[in-house]
């Protein structure tokens, strides 16, 4: 039996694979953000949480008084819908004396599109720019609510990279 | 040029602007709101006879309104609009838009010509349109939305 690996070879020095990489560059600090930043480099706390079980009249009044245009919704520690400004506006305010009472989960919005908090921050704002939802749902991988990505921070988030 | 320059130097007519909701000064809130369901925009402008801006009603108004006094939708909208809402002018830079959106805490800005009549409306969308359209490698390609990730391992 012959053994091809001879002990007198010395061991070929080691070469790092990784040697001649170089890190991409950016131009632009919002570029740089968007790519290597998470989600959670925009602000997404506090959040405000309601059940399904909330009346209608009661998520309204939440809504105006917390002074914010979206509720989330959250089952069991986790995300069943979104209530929003936009769900009063279309499923409420015309209807309000028929409505008041009913669960809130009869009338929000179900599967809202969300991000992860390790998803980069360019997901946020695709899911603005591309499907057109200004609310974005932020979530653990295993689906707890931990935050909501709003118009009003993304604007925060883009002055800060773009103006300094 | 980069997102830093263009944004000051771009004018706000390069930002893809909304059609407003347009409702007369003697429309009832419930006018109003049929109207932006119907336009699918959160937001309603009376103009006077030569289409100047004279007040917004915002859907946050609105709620705010159900919330204390739910028979108010009945009233004129014109006793509910914000008479103060910003305003910027097609020519002005986009600079002022991010500016406005942020520190007037609004998701919608009145968009006038030159005669102080109303153009359209600029955004929370438009502008992040603006910015994908800079950034397409980064904004452009992202998955949308988060999709449960399977509890068993797939195949063998």
């Amino acid at each position: 039996m012959s053994n091809d690996v001879s002990p007198t070879n010395e061991p070929e020095e080691f070469r790092d694979p990784l040697q001649n990489y170089d890190p991409k560059s950016y131009k632009d600090p919002l570029e740089k953000a968007l790519a290597e930043e998470t989600v959670t480099a925009i602000q997404c706390t506090p959040v405000a949480t309601i059940s399904p079980d909330t009346p209608v009249h009661a998520a309204v009044k939440t809504l105006a008084g917390m002074q914010v245009a979206c509720l989330l919704v959250e089952q069991d520690g986790r995300l069943a819908g979104v209530f929003s400004d936009r769900d009063v506006l279309d499923h409420v305010a015309l209807e309000y004396e028929q409505v008041k009472d009913r669960p809130v989960g009869e009338l929000m919005t179900t599967d809202p599109i969300y991000v992860y908090e390790n998803d980069s921050a360019a997901a946020a704002l695709s899911i603005m720019a591309v499907s057109g939802f200004r609310h974005v749902p932020v979530t653990t991988i295993d689906q707890k609510v931990i935050g909501i990505v709003s118009p009003q921070r993304v604007t925060e988030f883009l002055r800060k990279h773009v103006m300094n | 040029m980069g997102l830093y320059e263009n944004i000051r130097s771009e004018p706000v007519s390069r930002l893809t602007l909304r059609e407003p909701v347009v409702v007369s000064p003697e429309a009832t809130v419930r006018d109003a709101v049929r109207q932006m369901r119907q336009g699918k925009l959160g937001c309603a402008i009376v103009v006077d006879d030569e289409r100047r801006p004279i007040g917004l009603f915002a859907e946050s108004k609105l709620t705010r309104m159900l919330s204390e006094t739910p028979q108010a939708i009945y009233d004129l909208v014109l006793d509910h609009v914000d008479k103060q809402w910003p305003t910027v002018s097609l020519s002005d830079p986009i600079s002022c838009v991010l500016a406005a959106l942020e520190f007037a805490n609004i998701r919608f800005l009145i968009v006038v010509d030159d005669q102080g009549r109303l153009a359209g409306l600029a955004g929370q969308k438009g502008l992040m349109e603006y910015v994908a359209e800079h950034f397409p490698r980064q904004v452009i390609v992202q998955r949308i939305g988060g999709k449960p990730y399977p509890a068993q391992r797939e195949g063998a």
